[in-house]
C-alpha cells in the first residue's frame, strides 16, 4: 500500500517536474554558463566554447546601445509604473464606490488587455498617432490647439513617450482588476463605523482602504516589474529595427542573438546570455528592495 | 445647514467619479469605432477624412481574406492554444493535487521549484532552448510552439491549482478509496471534476496568454505563412499593407483579428475577469 502510494505521487509529479527540469532548471544554469564564454555559433558544442570570464558583461556596459536600453527600461518601469498603478487604483476605487453599471465599466476598462498587442499597437500607430488623419491631430485641431496638433508623435523625439503612453493604456485594466478585488475583500462594517464617526470619503480612503490593500499594492508592483522587464512587443511594433530611442534589454538580446536578418549585427550568443542574466538580476534586486520597503504584515480583518 | 452642504458635495463627487470612466472608455470606443468604419471605407476616404462617403466597401475584407492566409492563422492559433491548454492541465492537475493533499519528502522543495519557475524571466531561458531546437531541427514547426507553450505555463498552473485543491475537502476521495477505488481513479473521477471551476479559470488565463503570445512565436514560428499564428500573421499583413499604402485593408485586417476575440469577450467577460483576479491575488 505504502509503495503504491509512493508510486502514485511520483507518477503525478513526474511530468510537471520534468517540465521544470528541462525547460527551467537546465536552461537557467546553461544561460549563466554561456554568459561567461564566447560561442562560435548558436549550435556549437560546449567543447568549442572559449572562456572569457566576465568580459561579456564588461563589454555590455561599454556598449552605448545597451546602456540606452537600460535607461529606457528604467523609465518604463518608473514612469509607466507610476502612471499605470495610480490610474488603475483610481478606477478601482471608483468602481468599488458603488457606481451604476459597474460590471460594464469593469469589462470595458479591461477590454484592451484582451486584444493582441500587435492589433492594439497598430491602432495607436496607424490611427491615433497618425500625422494626417490621426485621432490626436483631429482632436487638437478641433480644440484649436494648433501647436499640439502639429506634433508628429512617431518622430524620434516623441516616439518613446508615445510608446509608453499606449503601453500604459493597454496595461491599466489588468491592475485595476487586481486592486478592485483587493478593495472588495475589505469588510463593509469598517467603512460604516468610520462614517458613523464622521470620516469623509478622503479620510476613509487614506485611513482604511490604502493601508488594507498594501499587500495588493505589493503584488501589483511585483507583477508590474515582471511584465515591464520583459518589454518587447511594443518596442518592436513601434520601431521594427532596433533604435536607441525604443530599445529595451530584451529587444537588445533579440537583436544580438536572433536578429540574423539584419545584416551588420554581430551574432554574439554569449553577450545575449549575459543580457538574460542581467535582466534576471535586475528583477531579483527589485524584488528584495521592494520586500524591504513594503514589509509584509499579517493583517487580520 | 452643515449637513445639507455635505450632501451636495457628496452628490457632486458622485457625478464626478463617472468623468474618468467615461473619458477613458470613450477614448477607446472612439478609436475602435473609427477604425471599424475606416475598415469599410477606401484609403482615399481615410486620408480625406470622409469615411463611408461612397458606401460600404465590404470588399476590403474579401480582399484581405483572399490575399492572405487569414484562415490559416486562425487555425494555427486555435490549434496551438487549444492543444497547449489541454496538455497544461493534463500535466499540472495531478501534480497540484499531490502537492496539496499528500505529505512526502521534498514537498516544500518541489513547490518552491514551481514558484521559482514562474518568476524566472523568459529571456533567461530562451537561448539554450533555442539551441536545442536548432540542433533537433525543430525551429519553424507548430509542434515546437505547442511544446513551449505547454511547458512554460506548467509552473504557474501548478501553483494556482495547488491553492485551489487545498480548498476542496478530501473526504469524498478517501471514501471512494475505502470502497476499493484506486488513487488514480479517485483523482480523475472525483477530485479533478470537483476542481473544475479552478481548472476553467486558469485555462482561460492560459488561453489568453498563449493566444496573444508574441516573443516565442516570433523566434520559433515566423518563417512562412503556414506556421504563423494570429499575432505573427497580423504583423506580416500590416507590414505589407503599410508598404503598399493600403490603409483600408490594414484596418480591415485589424478588425478581422479583433472582432472574434471581442465577441467571445462579450460572452465570457465575467469569467475572464474572475480568472485574472483569482490568479493574481492570494485567496
Amino acid at each position: 500500500m505504502k509503495k503504491r502510494n509512493r508510486l502514485f505521487i511520483l507518477a503525478s509529479l513526474g511530468p510537471a517536474l520534468l517540465c521544470f527540469a528541462v525547460m527551467f532548471a537546465y536552461p537557467l544554469v546553461r544561460t549563466i554558463l554561456m554568459s561567461l564564454y564566447r560561442l562560435p555559433s548558436l549550435s556549437s558544442r560546449m567543447t568549442d566554447w572559449e572562456y572569457l570570464g566576465l568580459q561579456n558583461y564588461t563589454e555590455l556596459f561599454k556598449s552605448s546601445v545597451f546602456i540606452a536600453s537600460l535607461k529606457n527600461i528604467a523609465l518604463i518601469w518608473l514612469i509607466g509604473g507610476a502612471l499605470t498603478l495610480s490610474i488603475a487604483l483610481l478606477f478601482a476605487v471608483i468602481l468599488a464606490s458603488g457606481v451604476k453599471g459597474k460590471r460594464f465599466w469593469r469589462s470595458a476598462i479591461y477590454l484592451p488587455n484582451t486584444v493582441s498587442a500587435v492589433a492594439l499597437s497598430t491602432m495607436w500607430l496607424q490611427y491615433i498617432f497618425q500625422n494626417k488623419f490621426g485621432l490626436l491631430k483631429q482632436l487638437f485641431t478641433g480644440l484649436g490647439l494648433e501647436s499640439l496638433a502639429k506634433i508628429n508623435w512617431t518622430s524620434p523625439k516623441y516616439l518613446f513617450w508615445a510608446m509608453l503612453l499606449s503601453y500604459v493604456f493597454g496595461s491599466v485594466g489588468y491592475f485595476m482588476l487586481i486592486f478592485l478585488s483587493g478593495i472588495e475583500r475589505i469588510p463593509h462594517d469598517l467603512y460604516e463605523c468610520a462614517r458613523l464617526d464622521g470620516a469623509g470619503n478622503w479620510t476613509q480612503f487614506w485611513r482604511i482602504t490604502f493601508p488594507l490593500i498594501r499587500d495588493v499594492f505589493r503584488t501589483c508592483l511585483t507583477l508590474w516589474t515582471v511584465t515591464s522587464v520583459n518589454f518587447f512587443v511594443w518596442a518592436r511594433m513601434f520601431s521594427s529595427k532596433a533604435s536607441v530611442v525604443t530599445i529595451t534589454p530584451v529587444y537588445y538580446l533579440y537583436d544580438k542573438v536572433f536578429g540574423t536578418a539584419n545584416a551588420g549585427t554581430v551574432l554574439n550568443v554569449g553577450a545575449g546570455a549575459a543580457v538574460g542574466v542581467l535582466v534576471a538580476v535586475i528583477v531579483l534586486v527589485t524584488y528584495s528592495v521592494m520586500n524591504r520597503l513594503l514589509k509584509e504584515e499579517e493583517l487580520e480583518y | 445647514m452643515k449637513s445639507k452642504h455635505r450632501i451636495t458635495a457628496g452628490k457632486i463627487l458622485g457625478i464626478l467619479r463617472y468623468v474618468p470612466l467615461v473619458l477613458w472608455v470613450g477614448f477607446f470606443a472612439a478609436a475602435f469605432g473609427w477604425i471599424f468604419f475606416a475598415s469599410f471605407s477606401t484609403t482615399r476616404e481615410i486620408f480625406s477624412n470622409e469615411l463611408l462617403s461612397s458606401g460600404l466597401h465590404l470588399e476590403n475584407y474579401a480582399n484581405v481574406w483572399r490575399d492572405n492566409t487569414v484562415s490559416r492563422y486562425f487555425f494555427n492559433s486555435i490549434l496551438c492554444s487549444g492543444l497547449s491548454c489541454a496538455l497544461i492541465i493534463l500535466i499540472s492537475a495531478p501534480a497540484a493535487y499531490v502537492l496539496s493533499k499528500k505529505t512526502f519528502w521534498g514537498k516544500g522543495l518541489t513547490f518552491n521549484a514551481f514558484v521559482l519557475g514562474m518568476s524566472v524571466p523568459q529571456v533567461m531561458l530562451i537561448i539554450p532552448i533555442y539551441c536545442w531546437f536548432v540542433q533537433a531541427g525543430m525551429v519553424g514547426k507548430l509542434s515546437t510552439l505547442v511544446i513551449l507553450y505547454t511547458t512554460l505555463n506548467v509552473p504557474y498552473t501548478v501553483y494556482f491549482l495547488t491553492a485551489f485543491f487545498s480548498t476542496i475537502p478530501s473526504a469524498l476521495s478517501e471514501a471512494a478509496q475505502i470502497d476499493g477505488c484506486t488513487q488514480t481513479r479517485a483523482l480523475w473521477k472525483i477530485m479533478i471534476p470537483m476542481a473544475s471551476p479552478g481548472i476553467i479559470t486558469v485555462t482561460i488565463f492560459n488561453f489568453m496568454n498563449t493566444w496573444n503570445e508574441y516573443f516565442m512565436a516570433l523566434i520559433f514560428a515566423n518563417g512562412n505563412d503556414r506556421i504563423r499564428t494570429l499575432s505573427m500573421g497580423l504583423q506580416s499583413m500590416i507590414t505589407a499593407m503599410t508598404y503598399t499604402g493600403n490603409w483600408a485593408g490594414l484596418f480591415a485586417a485589424v478588425m478581422m483579428v479583433f472582432l472574434p476575440t471581442f465577441i467571445l469577450y462579450l460572452f465570457l467577460s465575467d469569467k475572464i475577469v474572475a480568472g485574472i483576479t483569482g490568479g493574481a491575488v492570494k485567496g
